[in-house]
């Protein structure tokens, strides 16, 4: 099992890293657009300025020794300065909104697979019931729903309306740091980026759990006389969630990517608003850190969703 | 009888409430100013150059001058100047007993080093156009000198600047928070830029900075010991709103103060507890005509364009009254304006058809204009991202149709289209100025400026350009710059559009606001934050 880890790393992980990362330097360096367009808001900037920013950028080098220099930081666990007026450390950009994007995250992830698996099996077990037609009709809703329609009518119902949820933010200066607090900040934005997980996992859910109620060894299980429950829950389900397993590895990324449309709504401070700035302003190192980021935390993810195959599924081992 | 006594009594009983409420302030409270883009975290003066970062900036600090309302300098830690006859030397005399928020007394020294800084030859930031006239400074900053003649410590509370030619708009470019010295000195200046300061920075203005939060918050804390006065607030917090929620934060009294969209304008007028206020704001918005090439060389060809776009339309309509028809760049909020033999090009289809005529543009077979075989067709570039900008392409295209001008959109995303413009690889493209506070338009308007994009090359311009940086006095200034307002306007290098206008929203708890406010808002700027107070 370590072997197969460490071999998937060494021979896999490394090189897939090297081609994208250099592909996606690639790309932002040739895409048009510079990092110093923002010198245009000074009128009264004196012109040799703007050559003086880019070789202090290191943008008046050629491509290859831009990202060769980029990547001997990078494996110096350094991702370099933000190309903005402020040249932070793009590590401590990223770091700073990681928690939000997080918590954001995880509770839409467990809210999707805590709501959509049950869900998905209710529906499944009752099929064409007016539970599961009901269901399947929501599901249908939910996918189809753009986020930022979803999040701006929970605000407009909750906030405005009701006047019972904060329009956004992840807390208000001066507020005391409460659990409740927290979550009524959270309650909104965790809905809307969830509401698409738990529509596709329970679609998933229920078309997984249908088809394995139809393979012989159920209809074994039931002719040898198990009572439903234990039919569904410890024979059929079991089987029925590897492919949900797969779905997970799948639906990690979209999950960040959602946020990004969810995190602008609510004024939420994760990592979402950072991307978009840094590509609207060719912010090299900014854009290379958070997407090199998101490769490996796919990656790990894949090796993560491959491995739990082997303790979900015993006819799968790696050697 | 007693009737009137009760009606005299309510009167006083009235009066005493307005003066208490009006004119009695009161201590205390949190102001939260809202902002819908973070701050970078750039605190530093000499460097930031977002306008988000200038929110904490302004109130961290103090300059040698303030500009008020009517964008007139006055005195801060500066308490006079004197400007020599020759108007190239100013001599700022400032107060004693100034103390920076870690309670070291701020001097002509701190002066010198915030302004040398900008000057030195590893300056990162943008400030340096704005003081090379200065004596000795291109030597400095070419590293050929080792100091700046042109800026002379005298005492400690005095201190000198010198010119090498008049500079009329030098003044106002002393509002720049000064330095504490004793805490950068030390500091390389190319390394300053990531210093931990700029982070937590320390000045010696009416608020103390307490927390920066990415993306959340900046909270703030009354500066007890202000030299000028302790600010009534206790706290003060700039908080992050997403623009389409803009109306709720404010429906559940989350912000106290925001610049909306002119959109939301009727949600939020709604609304009892919000006082909303239009005031008119340092930008103009404008479409680009590239004078090199033939076809716009012709002023004729630029006048008919804009008398057969309707602008009148397009400010009602689209901008929903938001916006002042510009005919020149200066916006009416400028002292600087003019209207006199400014020509307002009224929408007129007949004189536009009339004027191409004239310049030898001829209706051909499928109706679009043609002149030596060459057909009236360009394409216009239209930055992406503002939805009002979009239809006013739209409009502007379909006026041009009418005309027998065939108009090729070209939407692109913002930064892409300024790659174009750069490399003046364009036929016609709009955006917009946001100005500064001295209406010296060199910078975007003589020849040899970087931002001149139309290729306007007039030798007239550039000597008034020239003539008004020279002119101190503010009402020669004035003629000279309305001169070549007149010039602008009939050339039109560039088709003026409208002026900006901006809509202050304001909790109506907060008192002691500007009711009247010019370019820089009900708060002017963040100025007022040091005076008002919060009711209950």
């Amino acid at each position: 099992m370590w072997r197969y880890i460490v071999r998937r790393i060494l021979l896999q992980g490394i090189p897939v890293l090297l081609g994208f990362t250099f592909l996606l330097y690639l790309i932002i360096t040739i895409a048009p657009g510079s990092p110093v367009t923002h010198l245009r808001g000074v009128p009264e900037l004196d012109t040799s300025v703007i050559a003086q920013r880019e070789a202090q950028l290191g943008l008046d080098q050629p491509f290859i020794v831009q990202y060769v220099k980029w990547l001997g930081r990078v494996v110096r666990l350094d991702l370099g300065l933000s190309f903005d007026s402020a040249r932070r450390p793009v590590v401590t950009l990223i770091g700073e909104r990681m928690p939000a994007t997080i918590i954001l995250s995880l509770s839409s992830i467990i809210l999707g697979w805590g709501i959509g698996i049950p869900v998905g099996i209710l529906s499944a077990r009752y099929q064409y019931s007016i539970f599961d037609y009901v269901i399947t009709f929501f599901a249908f809703v939910g996918i189809s729903i753009p986020s930022f329609f979803f999040g701006l009518t929970l605000l407009y119902v909750f906030a405005l309306k009701l006047n019972v949820l904060p329009a956004g933010g992840f807390f208000m200066a001066g507020e005391a740091h409460t659990f409740i607090g927290y979550v009524r900040y959270l309650l909104l934005p965790a809905l809307t980026l969830g509401l698409g997980s738990i529509a596709s996992v329970a679609r998933y859910m229920r078309a997984s759990l249908l088809e394995v109620l139809n393979e012989d060894y159920l209809r074994t299980a039931r002719a040898k006389g198990l009572r439903e429950k234990i039919v569904i829950y410890k024979h059929a389900l079991r089987n029925a969630l590897l492919p949900i397993l797969t779905l997970m590895g799948f639906m990690l990324p979209s999950i960040f990517s959602g946020a990004v449309i969810v995190e602008n709504i609510f004024t939420w401070p994760g990592l979402g608003s950072l991307a978009i700035q840094a590509v609207n302003e060719r912010n090299y190192p900014v854009i290379m850190g958070i997407n090199l980021m998101f490769a490996v935390l796919i990656f790990l993810g894949s090796i993560i969703a491959d491995v739990s195959y082997a303790f979900a599924d015993p006819r799968i081992r790696y050697e | 009888m007693k009737k009137r006594l009760v009606i005299v009594l309510l009167l006083v009983l009235s009066l005493s409430v307005l003066v208490s409420a009006q004119e009695v302030p009161v201590q205390g409270g949190t102001f939260r100013y809202g902002t819908t883009i973070n701050p970078r975290g750039m605190f530093n003066p000499v460097l930031y150059t977002e306008s988000y970062d200038a929110y904490i900036i302004d109130v961290v600090y103090d300059g040698l001058i303030e500009v008020d309302a009517n964008l007139q300098p006055q005195p801060k830690v500066a308490k006079s100047w004197e400007i020599s006859e020759d108007g190239m030397e100013i001599t700022f005399y400032l107060h004693e007993g100034i103390k920076f928020h870690d309670g070291v007394e701020l001097t002509a020294k701190d002066v010198a080093y915030t302004y040398m800084t900008i000057l030195h030859p590893e300056y990162t930031g943008v400030r340096y156009g704005n003081f090379n006239m200065l004596e000795g400074a291109q030597e400095y900053k070419e590293g050929t000198a080792d100091t700046v003649p042109g800026i002379e410590v005298i005492d400690d509370y005095t201190i000198r600047f010198k010119t090498i030619r008049p500079h009329a708009p030098l003044l106002v470019s002393f509002g720049y928070g000064i330095l504490p010295s004793h805490l950068l000195a030390d500091i390389p200046v190319g390394e300053l830029e990531t210093a931990d300061f700029n982070l937590n920075p320390i000045g010696s203005g009416p608020f103390k900075f307490v927390e920066f939060l990415t993306d959340q918050h900046v909270t703030l804390e009354a500066n007890e010991d202000y030299f000028f006065g302790r600010p009534n607030i206790d706290t003060l917090v700039f908080q992050k709103v997403s623009q389409d929620t803009i109306p709720i934060f404010l429906q559940q009294n989350r912000i106290d103060f925001i610049e909306i969209a002119p959109d939301q304008f009727l949600q939020v007028s709604e609304m009892d507890h919000i006082d909303l206020y239009v005031y008119e704001a340092l930008s103009y918005s404008y479409i680009a005509f590239n004078m090199r090439q033939a076809r716009f060389d012709d002023a004729r060809v630029r006048q008919a364009i804009t008398h057969g776009f309707d602008r009148e339309l397009y400010v009602d309509l689209i901008r929903e009254g938001f916006g002042i028809v510009a005919n020149a760049p200066m916006p009416q909020a400028s002292w600087a304006y003019t209207d006199e033999g400014i020509n307002p090009y009224p929408y007129d289809p007949e004189l536009a058809a009339q004027l191409l005529a004239e310049a030898g543009w001829k209706p051909g077979a499928d109706g679009i204009l043609e002149k030596d075989g060459e057909k009236l067709e360009f394409e216009f570039l239209v930055p992406e991202g503002s939805r009002l900008t979009e239809q006013m392409a739209l409009l502007f295209q379909q006026n041009m149709e009418d005309l027998g001008i065939k108009v090729n959109l070209m939407f692109m995303e913002f930064s892409a289209a300024v790659d174009r413009v750069d490399a003046r690889e364009f036929d016609t493209f709009t955006m917009s100025w946001s100005l500064a506070v001295d209406p010296d338009p060199y910078g975007i308007w003589h020849s040899t400026s970087l931002w001149n994009d139309p290729g306007f090359f007039n030798d007239e311009s550039d000597r008034l350009i020239e003539q008004g940086r020279l002119e101190t006095d503010i009402e020669k200034r004035k003629e000279i710059y309305a001169e070549w307002q007149r010039l602008i306007n009939y050339e039109l290098p560039t088709m003026f559009l409208n002026y900006g206008v901006s809509i202050g929203a304001i909790n109506e708890r907060v008192k002691g606001i500007d009711a009247d406010p010019g370019p820089y808002g009900p708060l002017v700027g963040r100025q007022l934050l040091t005076t008002i107070w919060l009711e209950d």
